[in-house]
């Protein structure tokens, strides 16, 4: 442009500046549309330490219809290999067991805990949850879902309703939950606390097939789970919030676990048998649950409770926290400490005693025992361009199953009948 | 930590926390345009929802109790 | 950032390019406020970070440290050297974004001193906007030669985020006020109410505007200055003798179409010292002067 007489120099400035901003609003970076599809993608791997293994991936997306309505929907793959405690327990001799199918055996060495490695499975989940917004005050939700493997098939519907007051500042929730559960285990099931058969004890392969098939019940069978949670939300200040919940679950059908076991020993502590566990087959749970997350200038933190009993008596207490820490605006750490304390379920023994009575309901797996297990894990994150976020982390988990008082006879003083159980998870996150 | 000492009180005492929150609610809260941290996506409840999804499996499957956060999210063979 | 409701509708505020920014939005709806604060924030901080002359490896930082190697810019940048072009050429060049080692020496912190001859003399053969070379896509400047866009780059941040709320709320009222420079793209019917601050007396006003649409824009050194034996010397520098422009008025406000072309009016008038009313007046746009 040539220079012009002073007059000229607004009008010049206006044609300039005009220029300038309307050829930019083209060559700016493009404004990024208000995107309705979130997702999120994560895959896991979880490692015991001589024991079971599983890689689990999980792909949720959330779409946004307009301002009143998302839908959710979320498929997850998971396979599992590896070995986990029978429930008997270890000897001074070696041990044989029949594998659940009733087709061979395998074998557990002297003084080692017995783990049954038949679990190689395959898990596909599928759920889809609807939310919408349906007035000022009142939302409402609604889901189905479905997961099914070799041996489970589990299908459900649930549904909510939330209602907020004071200005949002206080959610109520009520929601509830229906499950049905198929269970066809690898064998058929067995028969509560029968005697597990060996084929080294029969004659012919026909004599321990039809002993084998006495152990076992045809058919398959089903689990039915109520839920009901009332929850209440809570903001405190500009940076607090809080969360309770109470639930209330009735669950009736088959509860044992197929595949688990118990030894039965003399007063020695010399096994003489080993019988299929069993449980009761109804189990009516409550849990409170208490949350409060808090937003800090550089991070955020949660802490919380929750406590767990039902008539099966297993009680429970987990803390759990979680505190994220901002190195700058696009890279996190998160420190995450979860403290977990059981209680055994009345029907639970480490063991059966040869002299006893055999109980109605019995079963010698650590997981329903006394118990306590500690989580630590860190995690990090990376916010990236155009609102993705790349994450990694990696937890260290340890479970110490306890004795709930029960004499240990004989021989079985000399090993450790609890042994902890310690596990590694590590998982890579994306969402975009 | 014994049975008895948790039966009765520990119900009575959390049922007593959240009545009372429900109470004082009308004291707690901040106005609308306060809302800016706790609209930051880090806040929300669920904002990590796939690792807590992937967590609640893991203690499902390892331990005797399940749930409390939310419904538990469905049934499985693993416990 | 924050947002508070008024009257008339929602104040929306936050800090960006060292000012104080904020958007008045005449509208009813408290969720389409949040997310016009949110695009106003993005695109004022985005100008910031892409053109601050203080941030480390961005653009305007790899300009000033390409050692007279040519560095690739992007459209948007070559469009703001194109304009910067032409204000220098239009004001004679006095208005020069290659002032940079200027100010540096004139450094408003408060200490209150003048730099020596020998260093402005130094830093005056740094100084010179037809050094630089501009093609399409490049940018080349003799080492040593630093640009800054702070003469430009408020008004561009109002003036784009004022476009950026205009397209996507066509019916909707805004004022957009980033310390000073403000646009207004959508006609309000009453007008907005602004006042211009007092030098004499800070954090006052003493006229008050009613915009209805169009920009503002305020050049003056009521906040950065120097003053040595009585005398203040302004933050606007002559970059042809390296000292603060003589006897430049202490503030200077232009109303015109759009903010980046009244700040530059502003600015060009101040740097014409005692000439600022005269050469605004020549301009034929409404303007206040405080002296």
């Amino acid at each position: 442009m040539q220079l012009t007489p002073k007059q000229s120099i607004a009008s010049a400035l206006a044609l300039a500046s005009c220029s300038l901003l309307s050829q930019s609003a083209s060559a700016a970076d493009a404004i990024p549309a208000n995107d309705d599809w979130k997702v999120d993608a994560a895959i896991m791997y979880y490692g015991e330490q001589d024991r079971v293994q599983a890689t689990e991936a999980i792909g949720n997306v959330q779409k946004a219809f307009g301002d009143t309505s998302l839908l959710d929907m979320k498929i997850v793959v998971d396979s599992l290999t590896g070995a986990s405690a029978s429930g008997a327990v270890a000897q001074a001799e070696s041990q044989t067991f029949t594998r659940p199918s009733g087709d061979g055996q395998y074998t557990v060495g002297a003084g080692e805990t017995p783990l049954d490695d038949t679990f190689h499975d395959t898990r596909v989940q599928l759920s889809a949850n609807w939310q919408e917004v349906l007035n000022q005050d009142w939302t409402g939700n609604v889901g189905v879902y479905g997961s099914s493997e070799f041996d489970y098939l589990s299908m459900g519907i649930n549904a909510g309703l939330e209602r907020s007051f004071n200005k949002n500042n206080t959610t109520l929730s009520l929601s509830g939950a229906f499950t049905n559960d198929v269970v066809d285990p690898v064998g058929g099931r067995p028969v509560a606390m029968s005697q597990m058969v060996l084929p080294g004890d029969y004659a012919s392969d026909a004599d321990y097939q039809a002993a084998f098939d006495q152990t076992r019940l045809a058919g398959d069978d089903t689990k039915q789970t109520t839920d009901i949670m009332f929850g209440v939300t809570q903001i405190i200040n500009r940076n607090w919030l809080m969360q309770a919940n109470y639930g209330l679950s009735s669950v009736s059908g088959y509860m044992t676990d197929p595949y688990k076991i118990l030894s039965e020993v003399d007063s020695n502590g010399q096994t003489q048998a080993y019988r299929y566990e069993n449980r009761p087959d109804s189990r009516l749970k409550q849990s409170v649950f208490l949350l409060t997350k808090g937003a800090l200038d550089s991070g955020v933190v949660d802490f919380s409770y929750r406590y767990s009993t039902d008539d099966w008596d297993i009680q429970s207490h987990t803390l759990e926290t979680h505190y994220r820490y901002y190195f700058s605006p696009s890279m996190y750490g998160q420190l995450h400490l979860r403290y977990y304390q059981q209680q055994a379920a009345e029907f639970y023994q480490p063991f059966l005693m040869s002299g006893d009575a055999i109980p109605e309901y019995a079963s010698a797996d650590y997981r329903i025992g006394d118990m306590t297990a500690y989580t630590i894990g860190l995690k990090f994150g990376q916010r990236l361009s155009g609102g993705h976020e790349l994450s990694y982390r990696l937890e260290y988990y340890q479970q110490n199953p306890e004795n709930n008082g029960t004499e240990i006879p004989g021989q079985l003083q000399n090993y450790d009948l609890f042994p902890a159980v310690k596990a590694i998870i590590a998982q890579v996150s994306y969402s975009f | 930590m014994t049975k008895a000492f948790y039966q009765p009180f520990a119900k009575a005492a959390v049922a007593l926390v959240i009545a009372s929150s429900l109470v004082g609610c009308s004291s707690l809260g901040v106005q609308p345009w306060e809302k800016d941290q706790l609209a930051r996506a880090d806040m929300a409840f669920n904002s990590e929802k796939l690792d807590l999804a992937l967590d609640d499996h893991i203690y499902f499957s390892k331990e005797g109790t399940s749930g409390g956060r939310s419904l538990a999210g469905g049934g499985c063979g693993c416990n | 950032m924050s947002l508070q409701p008024r009257p008339w509708g929602f104040l929306g505020s936050f800090t960006a390019m060292a000012s104080p920014c904020e958007l008045l939005m005449a509208v009813d709806d408290e969720p389409i406020a949040r997310q016009m604060l949110q695009l106003a924030f993005d695109e004022a901080k985005r100008i910031e970070g892409k053109f601050s002359r203080f941030i480390k490896g961005n653009l305007v930082w790899q300009l000033n440290h390409a050692q007279g190697k040519p560095t690739p810019i992007d459209a948007e940048t070559h469009h703001l050297f194109e304009f910067a072009q032409q204000c220098f050429q239009l004001s004679e060049a006095a208005f020069d974004i290659s002032a940079c080692p200027l100010m540096a020496l004139w450094r408003f912190d408060g200490s209150h001193r003048v730099p020596l001859q020998t260093d402005i003399d130094t830093a005056l053969l740094n100084v010179g906007f037809t050094h630089i070379a501009l093609t399409d896509t490049t940018v080349t400047m003799p080492a040593g030669m630093s640009v800054d866009f702070g003469g430009i780059g408020k008004e561009y941040a109002v003036d784009r985020t004022a476009q950026m709320l205009a397209q996507r709320w066509p019916t909707s009222s805004v004022l957009v006020n980033f310390g000073g420079d403000i646009a207004c793209p959508i006609s309000k019917d009453e007008g907005w109410q602004v006042g211009i601050e007092n030098p004499q007396q800070l954090d006052s006003a003493a006229a008050l505007l009613t915009i209805r649409q169009g920009a503002l824009a305020t050049s003056g050194h009521t906040r950065r200055y120097i003053e040595v034996a009585g005398k203040r010397y302004g933050h606007i520098i002559n970059p042809k003798n390296g000292y603060p422009v003589e006897q430049a008025p202490l503030s200077v406000t232009v109303l015109a179409p759009n903010c980046v072309m009244a700040g530059m009016l502003a600015t060009m008038s101040m740097l014409k010292g005692a000439d600022a009313e005269a050469f605004l007046q020549q301009q034929g746009v409404d303007f206040k002067v405080f002296r």
